[in-house]
């Protein structure tokens, strides 16, 4: 690692305003005194001198009262046509405020021309860094002092890492964003959770001592910063019903919603692809036809309604499968993953119908026909391929929100996942659990979100040659 | 050599018969009505393996009418594919003949009929043929209330009227058959005009199309250029799909209206324990539930809060996230930074999620549903906003708007929005399916509209405790919704296909 790089890194940093408050965070000491010294440079270099002697230069010039005079003509040409009656000083303030900022202009380009003709630099502050950094002792003490800002500096190195710290820092503010939001609907509540976990015959005392054991009778504030303490330090607290651990509750549900997921996930990618694949190459065709409307019918049957028949039929009727999900019997997992995978093939099966069908009569497709490549391998490799990033969206986005647990499927078939824990204790409400799961399930689609878009980059050279100059 | 080449000639023929038939709006209706007539003559005889004479009477009936429709259409294609490429006036005469299925429910056939017996066929008059199926199915419906005990009081009145009105339906069909022709109507349509504009006060906005289309041609000052909504009506009229969707979601909204008279409300929330759990029969159509409550009552009923709460919580937050969408991407910068990243916050969490916290806060109640599911929506409709006003923002007409000085509110409601509304209405025809689907499930977890009163989820939710011995309570509902949420998908589906400048 060179420390050019870092010089590199600093200036395209620098120049950011949101990225120089980082770096003034971040490394405050490393930073302070690079401003100190090019505060010391500033004005006393040879820049600085160049610009002088051209300042006075120009100013000899009638340069000012031809810019001024122009500006001047602006002015009242604007005044006419918008028919404003400005007066005339105030055209005359406004003209000379226009005609200072050319100046200026002028003046700052034609000293940095004759500024690289004598190979002298402006000097700034990504200077005075690659200055202080060549010497080892500084580069050696500000690593040691603000090693943040180093952490971060390697980071932006790379596009893809670059691109993965932005949206990481974007959802920590999101996180904070949610449980404010639900923390503030929670509170904002009529609802009593103290009289319904004590039941309607408690004491106003016992209330009081509720109230006081969980924090309720503080101030809004007090408790909010509670709340945010509690995401910094992953500790969620306990619930108000059973008084459990809720962090422990949550990873104990985590493994039996993952479990669904993928099982769903599993019977959606297999019934959607090839059926959007198949749509796709036989538009029009009578397979298109059914699939798109069974697609179309997938999305408009609530999956609740879909799992009682499923129920009546397999399991009342028939008395083939078990009704209700038991951990460990992958019987019982059979009806829960078709109820969530046709629901997720449908739209599955339409985006790729509809992006393959975008690709499929593009100009390298025809190319790729023409140069005799196999028709499977231009279907599977070239038009497939092209038409990826939409289907990986969809999924992805599915994906996410299937481990956040799907609450409506969960009760039909007893799961004790993470989606009917919430329903569970939205009753109350026991206000620690229901924020904690939003928070959860809120982190969970972010990181999805985030891994998808970083998987673009890999799958879409196009993407990826973009994400270079980020 | 002669094999290959007369192979290429039969796919060429081929291909002109489909285009041919495909531009056919007879061969096109009655294809559907002779396919859905025979998939339901099915399911009745499936009821009726029981021995029922009623299934077995109403699978008869449809089985006939699916033979009749199967005849007629096949006699279409031979006619549209041979040497006339038209339709015979003997064959159109048959249509009469299919007009009176209507009566036992199969308005695919009375559709294929109408479009089969007219030979040209305008938007006004299709629009006039839905509008008139619209007050005869509501008849057809309310007309099931004979087999039970008693009628609402006011149930003749509403027969009545809605008799009345479907007079008036085909008194307007004639004038349409008559006045409207070319790219005006006549002046006389004028009256007929605005009685169907009035329509929309009973929730036939078929007919209200009908009378702004007419009126729209009228008022056009340049006859030579079309009106740009009228031409998207008219594609979105050549999906056959896309109007039995349309067809669906209006008949429901006339029906909510018209069952303040012509169904009897006490039916659908009233205890009867004498016939409690019945089973389907004339009298009770899809049964009675544990409380002995009519079911196919309580769906009428239901239909009018799932299309409220639809309606409401899609058209709420489009409104909100479509204005907030619209300054952030006209005005940019900081603005919309800061409220795509307030909005980011909304997204982060999944929409059911929100809905299920915010009731859990305030309580259960429908106007708490319709506030939860609006404020999920916001962020969707924001996107969907920002993303077209930034590629309208920067258009020429814009800049030449800002040039002449107009002010930022001006440029974003007259200029910006109409044109990038596209996408948003077709957003919102498919968001109301789904916020039909969200309102059933919450009220399914018993946390949408209160317990009592008769919505579709919360029929179900009582059907699902008898799935054992009554599955029917739990599979109508649940049949109701899917119909629904299907006829908005389709319905969206169309108006995506219509509203696309790439069809134009």
């Amino acid at each position: 690692m060179s420390i050019k790089r870092f010089k590199d890194t600093f200036q395209r940093m620098y120049r950011n305003s949101v990225y120089r408050i980082w770096l003034w965070v971040l490394g405050f000491f490393t930073v302070l005194a690079t401003y100190i010294k090019y505060k010391s440079l500033k004005g006393k270099d040879q820049f600085a001198a160049i610009k002088a002697d051209l300042r006075k230069e120009l100013e000899a010039t009638d340069l000012q009262e031809q810019l001024l005079h122009d500006a001047m003509l602006q002015a009242r040409k604007k005044n006419e046509y918008f028919k404003k009656n400005a007066s005339e000083a105030d055209i005359e303030k406004e003209a000379k405020a226009i005609a200072n900022k050319n100046f200026e202009q002028i003046l700052q380009d034609r000293a940095q021309i004759a500024a690289e003709m004598q190979g002298v630099r402006e000097v700034t502050m990504a200077q005075a860094y690659a200055d202080l950094i060549d010497n080892k002792l500084f580069l050696f003490a500000s690593v040691i002092v603000s090693f943040p800002m180093y952490i971060v500096m390697v980071l932006f190195q790379n596009p893809i890492s670059k691109y993965a710290t932005d949206r990481i820092v974007m959802m920590i503010f999101v996180l904070f964003g949610v449980t404010w939001l639900v923390f503030t609907i929670l509170y904002i509540s009529p609802m009593d959770p103290a009289l319904n976990i004590l039941g309607q015959t408690a004491t106003p005392e016992q209330v009081e001592q509720f109230n006081r054991v969980y924090g309720l009778d503080q101030p809004y504030l007090t408790q909010l910063l509670r709340a945010f303490r509690n995401l910094l330090t992953l500790d969620l607290g306990n619930s108000y019903q059973g008084n459990e651990n809720i962090i422990l509750a949550l990873s104990n549900k985590f493994p039996i919603t993952l479990q669904v997921t993928f099982a769903s996930m599993f019977v959606s990618l297999g019934i959607a692809l090839p059926a959007g694949i198949i749509s796709a190459i036989k538009q029009y065709s009578s397979f298109d036809y059914i699939a798109m409307f069974i697609a179309l019918l997938g999305l408009s049957i609530p999956n609740f309604w879909l799992g009682l028949m499923l129920i009546l039929y397999f399991a009342i009727n028939l008395k083939v499968l078990p009704a209700t999900f038991q951990v460990g019997n992958w019987l019982t997992l059979i009806m829960p993953a078709i109820v969530l995978g046709t629901g997720m093939s449908a739209s599955v099966a339409r985006m790729t119908r509809s992006s393959m069908l975008e690709v499929k009569n593009a100009d390298y497709i025809q190319t790729a026909r023409a140069k005799g490549l196999p028709e499977n391998k231009v279907v599977m490799k070239h038009i497939l391929g092209n038409a990826l990033i939409p289907i990986v969206t969809t999924i992805g986005g599915q994906f996410g929100g299937m481990l956040g647990g799907s609450s409506v499927t969960e009760k039909v078939f007893n799961i004790n996942g993470i989606g009917s824990y919430i329903v569970d204790k939205q009753y109350i409400p026991d206000i620690p659990v229901v924020l904690a799961g939003v928070v959860y399930i809120s982190f969970i689609i972010s990181i999805m979100n985030l891994v998808i878009d970083i998987l673009y980059a890999v799958i879409d050279p196009r993407i990826k040659s973009r994400m270079k100059n980020y | 050599m002669a094999n290959t080449m007369s192979k290429k000639e039969a796919l060429y023929a081929k291909k002109v018969a489909n285009r041919k038939l495909s531009g056919s709006l007879e061969f096109t209706t009655s294809r559907l009505g002779y396919q859905v007539s025979a998939a339901l003559a099915l399911v009745f005889w499936f009821f009726a393996r029981k021995g029922s004479v009623m299934w077995m009477g109403v699978a008869a009936v449809y089985t006939v009418a699916a033979l009749l429709q199967y005849v007629i259409c096949k006699k279409i294609v031979k006619e549209v594919t041979g040497e006339a490429n038209a339709v015979s006036p003997a064959t159109r005469k048959l249509g009469w003949l299919l007009l009176p299925f209507v009566f036992v429910g199969d308005f695919f056939l009375f559709i294929a009929g109408c479009m089969l017996i007219k030979n040209n066929k305008n938007l006004e008059y299709q629009l006039s043929v839905y509008s008139t199926l619209v007050s005869i199915f509501i008849i057809v419906v309310s007309m099931l209330n004979l087999f039970k005990e008693t009628q609402a009081s006011t149930f003749w009145l509403g027969i009545g009227l809605y008799g009345l009105y479907t007079v008036l339906n085909l008194v307007v069909m004639q004038a349409v058959r008559k006045y409207t022709f070319g790219k005006k109507p006549d002046k006389k349509f004028l009256p007929y005009a605005y009685i169907s504009v009035a329509g929309l006060a009973l929730g036939n906005v078929f007919s209200f199309l009908l009378g702004i289309v007419a009126l729209g041609k009228y008022y056009n000052k340049n006859e030579e250029v079309n009106v740009e909504w009228i031409d998207v009506i008219r594609r979105l009229f050549r999906n056959y799909m896309a109007c039995i969707g349309m067809f669906i979601v209006i008949f429901l909204l006339s029906v909510s209206v018209a069952s303040n008279l012509t169904f009897e409300y006490a039916i659908a929330i009233d205890n009867n324990f004498r016939v409690r759990l019945a089973a389907p029969s004339l009298m009770y159509p899809f049964g009675c539930d544990d409380y002995g409550r009519c079911v196919f009552t309580r769906i009428i009923f239901g239909a009018r809060i799932s299309l409220l709460v639809g309606m409401i919580s899609t058209i709420l937050p489009c409104l909100v996230g479509g204005m907030l969408g619209a300054i952030a991407g006209y005005y940019g910068g900081k603005i919309d930074n800061m409220i795509m990243r307030c909005l980011d916050v909304l997204a982060a969490v999944p929409g059911i999620l929100l809905a299920i916290a915010i009731i859990a806060a305030l309580g259960v109640s429908t106007v708490n549903l319709i506030l939860s599911l609006s404020i999920g929506g916001i962020s969707g409709y924001a996107r969907t906003v920002r993303a077209q006003v930034l590629g309208v923002a920067n258009q020429e007409f814009v800049e030449a708007a800002k040039a002449c000085g107009a002010k930022d509110g001006t440029i974003i409601f007259r200029h910006i929005i109409p044109n990038s509304l596209a996408p948003v209405i077709v957003r919102v025809t498919m968001g109301m399916g789904s916020a039909v689907l969200s309102t059933s499930s919450l009220s399914y977890l018993g946390i949408g509209v209160e317990a009592h009163i008769p919505e579709w989820g919360n029929i179900l939710k009582a059907g699902s405790k008898f799935l054992e011995t009554n599955p029917y309570i739990a599979i109508f509902p649940g049949i109701a919704i899917i119909i629904i949420v299907l006829s908005f998908n389709f319905f969206g589906d169309g108006l995506r296909d219509a509203l696309d400048p790439k069809l134009k």
